[in-house]
């Protein structure tokens, strides 16, 4: 140093600065020696993560058509306003409520919820805000695109009933899965996520893990915006398997328009083929339009229409045939004259009770509705002579009317493969709780329940699987929609991610069929009563058809007591049938609520089933049913 | 002025510190490609290394000390200049005041002025003999620093406006500042800048996106990763994702180009490099400033007069401290203060200002045996 100055000492004052220097250039190295070393990997994986999004790509699920091949439910292309998640992690959710629910017209309760959904989920990008969109909405959605970036609109699958009322309690409709479910362990082990189209009722509900498609995704390259850079991957998805049904459409139209006939337009008919069960009809009215549960969800109207289906008194959402539960009336005598032969109570050559015009069970005297001396079973089947059941009943005693409560599965559910199937109420059911009020089975309780009242409610599916079994003489199969579903291809290559196997086409097999025993003369008496019913004069004359022999029996349920039973305390109409007598080939069930008579009104809805299928036999050509 | 470039100084002149800092820059304008391969910013940035070394060329074979007489004009300069910026000629970005637009030209006073301050300091405190600092010259040596640093921080650019501070500590330091007077002045610093902070929230001094930033850099997990943290803890990923050897070409999915990283070609160069060439480029890079600093150093100690050697050390200080101040806040040990980097970041001006003070050092160096 030429300028030295030994105070100032600079020599090692310049020699400080450069280790000073040195030193935090180091230390800065051996933070980058953290960070790109040890850390490497895991800021490696941040920074993937926060590029990269799955963009899903719903897959269509199966259509559904009846055995004719005639479409029952299909999915169409709509246009969908989908949501996006990451624009949104940086605002205000709560100040997009009103633009959204005022540009969209959507319901504001339903936007909150949506945007606090979307809000949870980090994985996936975008969830549909509003399906089914206009013009007018697409055109709203491109000219706020600055503002509401978070906003597109995609073209998606939408589930689509041709038919509207048609069939719907049977076909059941799709949303979104619940929160409830999504908690559920065994939908979360299946890999739902919000968002996700499930069936809702019905057999998209039932037969929803093969109706659903397997869906695709888009992986994304997304900037700090999530805005899309460019696709890194695309699983193609496959699409759910198609359902082709046992259902005849003709005869299915035909029913609807039967009930919609009758005075109170409530009440179901279902007919099957006895011969296996399968179900070709099942009508439940009134019925509700599955479309509006599809297309309402988001918009105020569409609430108000699906809110009004829940509150309406007459609950078109309830399916008639088989979560109603009715008082069967006389129809049970037709299980309750087997059942009294098989368990010897009757015989075949003396098969003659009392009618008595009614019976005294203490002082209290229960009427027939007329005197018929003391008739022979299948007359008394013919007239339905309450006086002869009554005492058949005490003669079975209440142990012998469970026993055949068991035989004919009153006490169990058919097995439809539809949900929420109700199980019957019987003396079986009821006994625990009859037993705990009033000490003792009562006689007077025994007698009702030989005439199907009282204790007595049964769902119409299961009413009408009894009595096709006595038609098959024991034959008894579970009612089912299954007739086939049909395969579909693998998709993708396999061993990569992408790939879905192919899942293979299955028919129906019936998980338990049941054999009646009895003699075959006891068949026949059985038979031969409700062969007159239509044939001979019985309470059922009135829907005679030459050439075809329909076998069948009237019920008149009471709901209310005598001189009660007006308006809509009116008594329930049934009328339960098979047909040819002697070689059923399909067996049909009416229930009409609370119209009076059974021969009156239930009877000839069944006939115009029958008419129907009498029409398109044979060489029959299935019409074209157009879209409601 | 400008000598003709004799054989002599050809053989003198430090082809090395020269060829360094080129060699730095042209990095640097890979990195700002990498950064926004897209803009044209890397192909600026060349054009600025022309002119800078244009400028560099003219300030070596220029004697220093004909400048150095001259401290008071540019120092005048600067100020005039720093004035202007606060006039309606000033260009706002961001809400900062801190350019100036004259005839098309848009360029950052403070970057200038760095360098004049640097040369008033330097013509100052070089006047001195021996011995130690007295309170006059302290209070003299703020005073030429105080009027700069005051102007920019009405601009405001709290960033510039600190990296004035390592050139008086400089000249404090190397005009024989007692030493109790640096442990008391680091003493002090050690206690009153976190009272300091601690007073400065309860008042409400201290507004609350700085707390953010200063709590990113305490502890990034409780930090919002999309509120005021949100630099921090992107360019800690983005050096992090960079790895041994970096992400190899693999410039679509990088975080600048994706906009992850904000500034990517100015505050945030270090974390660019740091993504694409790694550990091996980001310890090179260090080590490349390493050796300019040591090779600056180098030259003060040979410096024919003070003058010269407060020039060198005073902008060695500078640059270090830059340094530190950027790449400390790239790697998330540091708050977020916009600070560029030396040579790499983006932008004429602080290009321009970094060359000519090199060029002092090599003119320094060139006149080592003189007198």
């Amino acid at each position: 140093m030429k300028f030295g100055d030994s105070v100032q000492n600079l020599g090692a004052r310049i020699g400080t600065i450069q280790v000073l220097a040195f030193l935090l250039l180091t230390l800065l190295g051996v933070r980058l020696y953290f960070l790109q070393i040890v850390r490497g990997d895991y800021y490696s994986d941040r920074a993937e993560s926060q590029r990269v999004r799955f963009i899903p790509i719903p897959a269509p699920r199966g259509a559904v058509f009846d055995r004719y091949g005639r479409l029952l439910v299909d999915s169409r292309p709509t246009y969908n306003v989908v949501l996006s998640n990451e624009p949104l992690k940086k605002i205000n959710v709560a100040d997009r409520v009103d633009d959204y629910s005022k540009g969209l017209g959507l319901e504001p309760q339903f936007v909150i919820e949506r945007l606090n959904l979307i809000k949870k989920q980090n994985e996936f990008e975008a969830m549909v805000l509003k399906e089914n969109v206009d013009m007018r909405d697409i055109s709203w959605v491109e000219a706020h695109s600055l503002e509401f970036p978070e906003l597109r609109v995609e073209l998606q699958p939408q589930r689509y009933y041709p038919l509207g009322t048609t069939l719907a309690h049977a076909l059941g409709y799709v949303g979104e899965i619940s929160p409830k479910q999504l908690e559920d362990p065994e939908y979360i082990a299946r890999g739902f996520r919000p968002g996700d189209i499930i069936g809702k009722g019905g057999l998209e509900q039932y037969y929803d893990e093969y109706l659903r498609g397997r869906p695709g995704y888009r992986k994304v390259l997304v900037d700090s915006r999530g805005r899309v850079q460019s696709e890194l991957e695309v699983v193609q998805p496959q699409s759910g398997q198609d359902l082709i049904t046992t259902i005849d459409l003709d005869l299915q139209i035909e029913a609807e328009k039967r009930i919609e006939a009758t005075p109170t337009k409530r009440g179901t008919i279902i007919a099957t083929d006895p011969n296996n069960g399968e179900v070709l009809v099942m009508a439940s009215a009134p019925s509700f339009d599955p479309n509006i549960f599809i297309r309402g969800r988001s918009t105020p109207d569409g609430r108000r229409a699906i809110a009004a289906y829940w509150q309406d008194e007459k609950r078109p959402l309830f399916n008639r045939a088989i979560q109603g539960r009715y008082p069967p009336g006389s129809t049970w005598k037709i299980p309750a004259s087997l059942a009294g032969l098989q368990q010897g109570a009757i015989t075949v050559e003396k098969s003659n009770l009392v009618c008595g015009g009614g019976i005294k069970i203490g002082n209290k005297f229960t009427r027939c509705m007329g005197s018929h001396g003391s008739p022979p079973l299948s007359y008394a089947i013919t007239k339905s002579c309450d006086g002869y059941y009554y005492r058949l009943a005490l003669k079975m005693g209440i142990d012998g009317v469970i026993k055949m409560v068991e035989d004919f599965g009153y006490d169990r559910r058919s097995g439809i493969d539809l949900p929420n199937e109700k199980v019957s109420q019987t003396p079986k059911s009821w006994m625990p709780k009859i037993l705990k009020d009033e000490g003792k089975w009562p006689d007077i309780r025994t007698v009702y329940s030989g005439i199907g009242q009282d204790t007595v409610w049964v769902t119409p599916i299961s009413m009408l699987r009894a009595v096709s079994a006595i038609g098959m003489r024991g034959q008894m199969f579970t009612p089912h929609f299954l007739k086939e579903f049909r395969g579909i291809a693998a998709v993708g290559t396999e061993g990569k991610s992408d790939y879905f196997p192919a899942r293979p086409g299955f028919g129906y097999r019936d998980p338990e069929p049941r054999r009646l025993t009895a003699a075959s003369d006891q068949w026949d008496v059985v038979i031969k009563g409700m062969w007159g019913v239509v044939n001979a004069g019985g309470t059922a004359g009135s829907i005679r058809i030459p050439d075809f022999e329909i076998a069948g029996k009237t019920g008149t349920a009471q709901v209310a007591e005598l001189g009660k039973d007006v308006g809509d305390k009116k008594d329930h109409a049934w009328f339960v049938s098979f047909a040819p007598a002697y070689k059923p080939d399909i067996a049909v069930i009416a229930l009409i609520e609370n119209v009076g008579f059974g021969g009156s009104f239930a009877a000839p809805a069944v006939r115009g089933v029958y008419d129907t299928y009498l029409a398109k036999r044979p060489g029959h050509t299935p019409r074209e049913v157009a879209a409601k | 002025m400008v000598g003709i470039p004799e054989k002599r100084d050809l053989r003198d002149f430090d082809w090395l510190t020269a060829i360094l800092a080129v060699v730095i820059a042209s990095f640097g304008v890979w990195q700002i490609h990498n950064a926004m391969p897209t803009e044209v910013y890397w192909t600026k940035q060349i054009y600025g290394i022309g002119i800078a070394l244009v400028a560099f060329v003219v300030v070596a074979f220029t004697d220093y000390r004909r400048l150095i007489d001259s401290a008071p004009i540019f120092y005048g300069i600067g100020l005039i200049l720093l004035l202007l910026v606060l006039t309606p000629l000033g260009v706002e970005v961001n809400g900062q005041k801190a350019w100036l637009r004259i005839f098309g030209l848009q360029f950052q006073p403070s970057e200038i002025a760095k360098i004049s301050t640097v040369l008033m300091l330097a013509k100052y405190f070089g006047a001195k003999k021996g011995g130690s600092l007295t309170f006059r010259e302290m209070l003299i040596g703020t005073a030429i620093f105080a009027g700069p640093v005051a102007l920019i921080m009405l601009e405001p650019d709290a960033g510039q406006a600190i990296t004035y501070f390592p050139i008086l500590a400089t000249m404090f330091f190397l005009s024989g500042i007692k030493l109790r007077y640096v442990v008391i002045t680091l003493v002090a610093i050690a206690v009153l800048v976190p009272a300091a902070y601690v007073g400065g929230v309860k008042s409400g001094f201290v507004k609350r996106y700085q707390q953010e930033r200063i709590n990113a850099i305490i502890d990034p997990d409780s930090v919002d990763p999309r509120g005021y943290g949100y630099h921090t803890i992107q360019s800690t990923i983005t050096v992090g994702k960079g790895g041994i050897a970096g992400i190899k070409g693999d410039t679509d999915t990088s975080q600048s180009v994706l906009k992850f990283l904000p500034e990517p070609q100015t505050d945030f160069i270090f974390a660019v490099t740091a993504e694409n060439t790694g550990f091996i480029g980001c310890i090179s890079l260090l080590l490349a400033y390493a050796l300019l600093l040591s090779r600056m150093i180098a030259g003060a100690r040979e410096a024919s007069d003070r003058v010269g050697m407060l020039v060198i050390m005073a902008i060695v200080g500078g640059m270090a401290f830059q340094i530190f101040m950027n790449v400390g806040m790239a790697v998330g040990v540091l708050p977020v203060i916009g600070v560029p980097l030396p040579l790499m970041s983006a932008g004429l001006s602080a290009l321009l200002s970094t060359f000519i003070a090199i060029g002092f050092v090599v003119s320094v160096k060139l006149r080592r045996f003189v007198n």
